[in-house]
């Protein structure tokens, strides 16, 4: 017996809360890293399983929903190199990465 | 059923770990965690090939590069003193009703179980030849993007860390130096 | 239809000839040296005199009317407004009047405002004047008057408040705007009315369709009453008589042609021109005449206390219009519209010679400063001469047979039954008496008897130039000749109102026989002949004894100061309109601006409340996407789902 699709939504659902809660509660640059990455990946969850219900009601091109999935991996693996290189420039100027510190842009 | 529970769990488990560890290396491997959770969940929703790469890319490379600049930068340890104390509580509370209501949403649109059989007519067990077929065809051009992304981010990546006046072939180059853009050409 | 005959669009085109010599002194007048702004000015009306002329005689004697539209300016529903003139035999009387009688005061103008930097502009607006005069008395609708009238009350106040660096003359000019105001809501309310009775606004329309409503009927009454406040505003009638006198602080020429001849006599036009409504409205009709009747009295006490040569004059138009007035009310239209032509000659007259005077003088004003000038002034001391008698009733000239004839008809008429027509006639009459003595009065003062001019007057006093003084002859002439026009039927022919008959109402006159006909006569030449030899004995052979015993009287100070209707007008409403005014500046001020500026103060406060969201920290942002994002998953979820 499958499993429905939506108990993986829900899933997704709370590990995108999760990492929700994490990039405005963590203070390190990195670890707010983490928290977009768990993000991603919650909604990347969310796209197969839906891929899934669309094969199941007879959608011939379901698959592209893993197609998607798999450029949004691709994506995500180039923001995560830029993202940590931004963030050793920064840490070589700064030698801090707390976000709270990095408040360059105030009123 | 049994499966997806224990596959739930772990995943929330990690993505807890991720958002209150102390350690950013500990919250590192409870993403490591998660991550492979995930893929466990790719392989039950007939999606093999992603849950490969999911493993290979994601906890094998994207990973392995978190924890290479956690160390680099010696992340200290997190500080439990907050500048704003109501932050922490605001954030639970956004994000519990987030979450719920988006859980919720998808929950009560009860749909019938999917029959394995039509899924796997259609998905065929989500193999590389099938991806790749998709991948090919209707998203070759997001495809061929990616593949400019890539280079765009290697050269990025490369020219953010570089020191100025150290770029072999003398050109210094600052540290924030755009990247640069190049244009791919339509393939026919 | 049959097509616009050429003299009718000949007439038409005056207004508009004064309008370009308005624009041309308007525009260029800077650059015009002395005498081409008059000259260009005087052109421009003498043009529309030869216009009017060549309608009146091209006119064909018995014809009711010819209507030439300009332009359809309005079709809203019911309501269609033309801009269309109406030449006939009323309106080619007037425009001769006003192009006649402008001329004169045009040229006399060249001289007497010789030197004065603002020439151009006085002939510019002077011009304008007789654009928008023309246009009142040539309109075929109510609508096309209204801009006319208005535009008379503005060249009015323009050309009073001309001198306007002092601030009594902007004061007056001010005055008469507002008194005007009063009576043009008159106008407009009439207008409504009218509409809502009669379906329509042209005039020839109304006047056709007057005679079918009830002998009476409340809606006439209630649109002449109202058609009365807008002809007491224009034409200085009680209890809107206070702006004239103070508006003879403009040049006199002004006087002369605005409160003298021409725009006083444009409530006695607008009552003669809705006759028909006023003949099938007794009610309205009789307060018409009796205002005027008292008017005319309360003016001819009040004259003979003033002691400035132009505020005699100036109440002495009052009493004058009052005739006129009275006569309209009568239903005696022709007797009016006569009386309008020949105290347009006589008055002008006397104005111009109070300029005369005035100038030759170096501006001196006082009467008791003056005297013996005909001795030195001899033109101007003549033509005043004849004026003065003019004015008084002196059998054989203009007033006599004007004034014999408003008596006639007031005493006669139909519409007055019941309303006390004999004590109307007996006013008027003792105002004719009354006339005659402060009239002498005046001309006594001013040129004859002892000299008591001050010492640079004297050495200062000539004769004014010709261009000055051939107007008054001009206007001597007509005083003289205009009355005979106007013969009674039972002497000779009746020359005006047989020509005045077509246009406008017929009202029942109760025949007289022949003797009361010359008893009347008798009366008004007996009346002008009390006055004067009052005038005679008080003066003269009195030596101004008895006059100035009576000066401290409370009756000579009411009568100086207008009879009491200034103080009156300060104590009812411009007094209680200055603490409205003061209260609603004092709303505006708090209030409005008082809003207004806590606004502006209010936003950089709301600016530093919106600052504060821009900390720069990342993760308050991050924290408001995030509780934004909850709060639309949530109302998702309860909106859409949990129905």
């Amino acid at each position: 017996m499958s499993v429905p699709s939506e108990y993986f939504v829900a899933l997704s659902a709370v590990l995108f809360g999760l990492g929700a809660v994490g990039v405005v509660t963590r203070r390190s640059a990195i670890l707010v890293f983490l928290s977009i990455e768990l993000m991603l990946n919650a909604a990347n969850l969310a796209i197969v399983a839906y891929a899934r219900q669309w094969a199941a009601t007879g959608g011939p091109h379901a698959l592209q929903g893993q197609g998607a999935v798999f450029i949004v991996l691709a994506v995500a693996a180039a923001e995560v190199a830029v993202g940590l290189g931004i963030l050793v420039a920064i840490f070589r100027y700064r030698v801090t990465t707390d976000v709270d510190e990095l408040a360059e842009v105030r009123a | 059923m049994i499966g997806f529970l224990i596959v739930a769990a772990l995943a929330v488990a990690g993505g807890a770990l991720v958002i209150t560890a102390r350690q950013p290396v500990h919250a590192a491997l409870g993403l490591v965690g998660t991550l492979l959770s995930v893929a466990v969940a790719y392989v039950m929703l007939d999606a093999h090939f992603l849950a490969a790469i999911q493993v290979i890319v994601y906890a094998g490379a994207v990973m392995v590069l978190f924890l290479f600049v956690i160390m680099l930068l010696n992340v200290e340890q997190q500080r439990p003193a907050a500048r704003w104390p109501w932050l922490r509580w605001a954030a639970y509370a956004s994000g519990l009703v987030g979450a719920v209501a988006v859980a919720a949403t998808a929950l009560s649109e009860r749909r019938p179980a999917p029959d394995p059989a039509a899924v796997a007519a259609v998905l065929q067990g989500g193999s590389a030849e099938r991806v790749g077929t998709v991948l090919f065809s209707e998203y070759l051009l997001a495809f061929h993007l990616v593949a400019v992304l890539l280079l765009t981010g290697v050269v990025a990546a490369v020219s953010l860390v570089q020191r100025a006046g150290e770029q072999p072939g003398g050109e210094a180059v600052a540290a924030f130096e755009e990247e640069p853009t190049v244009r791919a050409s339509e393939p026919a | 239809m049959t097509e616009t005959p050429v003299f009718v669009q000949l007439v038409a085109l005056a207004p508009l000839v004064a309008l370009v010599g308005s624009l041309v002194n308007g525009l260029f007048g800077r650059g015009l040296r002395e005498p081409a702004s008059g000259v260009v000015a005087s052109a421009a009306v003498g043009v529309g005199f030869v216009l009017s002329l060549v309608g009146f005689v091209a006119y064909p004697a018995g014809a009711e009317g010819y209507r030439y539209v300009v332009w359809e300016f309005l079709r809203a529903g019911g309501l269609s407004v033309d801009v269309a003139f109406l030449v006939d035999q009323l309106s080619l009387v007037m425009c001769l009047v006003i192009t006649g009688v402008g001329f004169l005061i045009h040229v006399y103008s060249i001289g007497y405002m010789r030197g004065d930097p603002g020439h151009a502009r006085y002939f510019s607006q002077l011009n304008l004047f007789v654009a928008a005069m023309l246009v009142l008395v040539l309109a075929d609708s109510l609508p096309l008057m209204f801009v006319g009238w208005e535009g008379v009350g503005v060249c009015s106040f323009l050309l009073i408040g001309f001198w306007y660096e002092q601030r009594a003359n902007a004061d007056a000019a001010r005055k008469a705007f507002i008194v005007n105001r009063v009576g043009d809501v008159g106008f407009l309310i009439a207008m409504f009315l009218t509409f809502k009775a009669f379906g329509t606004l042209e005039l020839s329309a109304v006047n056709a369709a007057a005679p079918a409503f009830a002998y009476g009927a409340p809606v006439l009454t209630a649109i002449g009453l109202l058609l009365l406040l807008a002809a007491a505003g224009k034409s200085a009638q009680l209890p809107l008589q206070l702006w004239l006198p103070d508006a003879m602080a403009g040049p006199t020429p002004v006087s002369a042609l605005i409160h003298a001849a021409t725009m006083v006599t444009a409530g006695v036009y607008l009552i003669a021109r809705t006759g028909a409504v006023f003949a099938q409205a007794p009610a309205a009709a009789a307060t018409v005449a009796w205002v005027g009747a008292l008017t005319a009295l309360v003016a001819a006490v009040a004259a003979f206390a003033q002691t400035d040569i132009k505020r005699v004059l100036a109440y002495s138009t009052i009493s004058q219009v009052g005739f006129m007035v009275a006569a309209v009310g009568a239903g005696a239209y022709w007797a009016g519209i006569f009386h309008v032509v020949t105290h347009a000659c006589f008055k002008a007259l006397l104005f111009l010679g109070a300029g005369s005077v005035i100038h030759a003088l170096g501006g001196e004003q006082d009467l008791r400063r003056m005297g013996g000038l005909g001795r030195r002034m001899r033109v101007t001391g003549t033509t005043s001469l004849i004026a003065t008698l003019a004015i008084a009733g002196v059998p054989l000239l203009s007033g006599f047979f004007s004034k014999d004839a408003i008596l006639s008809g007031t005493l006669t008429s139909s519409l007055l039954d019941g309303y006390g027509a004999g004590l109307l006639f007996a006013l008027l009459l003792l105002t004719a008496v009354l006339t005659a003595a402060y009239m002498f009065r005046w001309y006594y003062l001013v040129f004859a008897g002892d000299e008591r001019l001050t010492a640079e007057a004297k050495a200062h006093v000539h004769e004014s130039p010709a261009v000055m003084t051939t107007p008054l002859v001009a206007l001597a002439v007509g005083s003289v000749l205009a009355g005979y026009l106007g013969v009674q039927a039972f002497i000779g022919r009746n020359l005006i109102a047989e020509w005045l008959a077509p246009v406008t109402a017929a009202v029942e006159f109760r025949h007289l026989s022949l003797g009361a006909e010359w008893a009347l006569v008798v009366a008004s030449a007996l009346a002008a002949a009390a006055g004067l030899g009052a005038g005679y004995w008080l003066y003269h052979v009195d030596k101004g004894r008895t006059a100035k015993r009576l000066e401290p009287t409370p009756v000579a100070a009411l009568a100086r100061s207008g009879m009491g209707f200034d103080a009156a007008a300060q104590a009812v409403l411009v007094r209680p309109g200055e603490s409205v005014a003061a209260g609603l500046a004092a709303l505006d001020r708090e209030v409005v601006d008082g809003g207004l500026a806590a606004t502006v103060s209010g936003v950089p406060l709301l600016a530093r409340l919106v600052t504060l969201w821009q900390t720069g920290y990342v993760r308050l942002y991050a924290l408001a996407m995030l509780a934004g994002a909850a709060v639309v998953a949530a109302v998702a979820l309860f909106a859409g789902v949990l129905r």
